[in-house]
């Protein structure tokens, strides 16, 4: 098969994958369930982006949400452990608004998408490499870039300031 | 249907898998892990027009870089906003959160 076609096999054992993954970290009472199932569904998102052709997201995919935002979603649920979380879908009310909400949203943006022709649709995915997304990201996005680092460190520090707490200032 | 439109369906259904997520759960963690699939979804749809637009620069998939990085920086802040909640009210359930009721 030449690499950049449309599997569709591929592509419906990853969707599948990615939602059912999805509707575990939705649905599972447990919160370290919901957590790991989060996980695998992040794995499935990276095999989505592999397919794409979009090698380096998908690395980066691996490498930030795999790696590092299920460690520290992990520890914070370490630290927040709490007894008997009483949740039962369909039986709380908030479910009750929530499903109808879903299946809303749903359809109105499959009805969008569905509906909607977006302009020069090649029927072959592209192959983006490092080397055009560097350039890319070091020319005409440089701004971007540099904001982005901003709003990183500017997380940081809140992270820090918000988590010490009240008792440990010097 | 072609390929982008397959793809954008799936990029909605993560969606709103999401969505009834953060609307449905209690728990703040979950709410917070919930929206991490959402930004996963649009991530999936900005990636998937940008590698099937003709004549596309690979913005898009610059884009969802970007994404990425701004969804890390808004989990740590969050998860530490729910830690401090936790030290204050010993809970992470949103519905103990209710001091401002009137």
């Amino acid at each position: 098969m030449p690499g950049g076609d449309f599997h569709p096999f591929f592509f419906v054992v990853i969707s599948a994958w990615i939602l059912v993954c999805a509707l575990g970290v939705v649905l599972f009472r447990k919160i370290v369930y919901s957590a790991v199932s989060m996980v695998a569904c992040f794995l499935g998102v990276a095999g989505a982006y592999a397919l794409l052709n979009a090698e380096l997201v998908a690395i980066i995919q691996i490498l930030v949400y795999v790696g590092a935002i299920s460690v520290v979603i992990l520890f914070a649920i370490m630290l927040t452990e709490v007894q008997g979380e009483d949740y039962r879908l369909f039986f709380n009310r908030q479910s009750v608004f929530a499903a109808p909400l879903g299946v809303a949203v749903a359809v109105i943006l499959t009805v969008l998408v569905t509906s909607s022709q977006i302009a020069d649709v090649g029927e072959v995915t592209r192959n983006v490499g490092v080397h055009q997304l560097s350039q890319l990201l070091f020319n005409r996005y440089v701004f971007p870039f540099e904001l982005v680092s901003l709003v990183l460190l500017a997380a940081m520090i809140g992270a820090i300031v918000l988590a010490r707490g009240e008792g440990e200032k010097r | 249907m072609s390929p982008l439109d397959w793809w954008l369906l799936l990029a909605v259904l993560l969606f709103s898998i999401g969505a009834f997520g953060v609307l449905a759960r209690r728990n703040t963690i979950l709410v917070i892990m919930s929206l991490e699939l959402m930004l996963n979804a649009v991530n999936i749809a900005l990636v998937a027009i940008s590698q099937f637009r003709a004549g596309s620069t690979g913005a898009g998939v610059l884009f969802s870089l970007f994404v990425i990085t701004l969804a890390a920086a808004e989990v740590t802040v969050g998860l530490a906003i729910v830690i401090s909640n936790y030290r204050a009210k010993r809970t992470v359930q949103a519905d103990r959160f209710d001091e401002m009721k009137g």
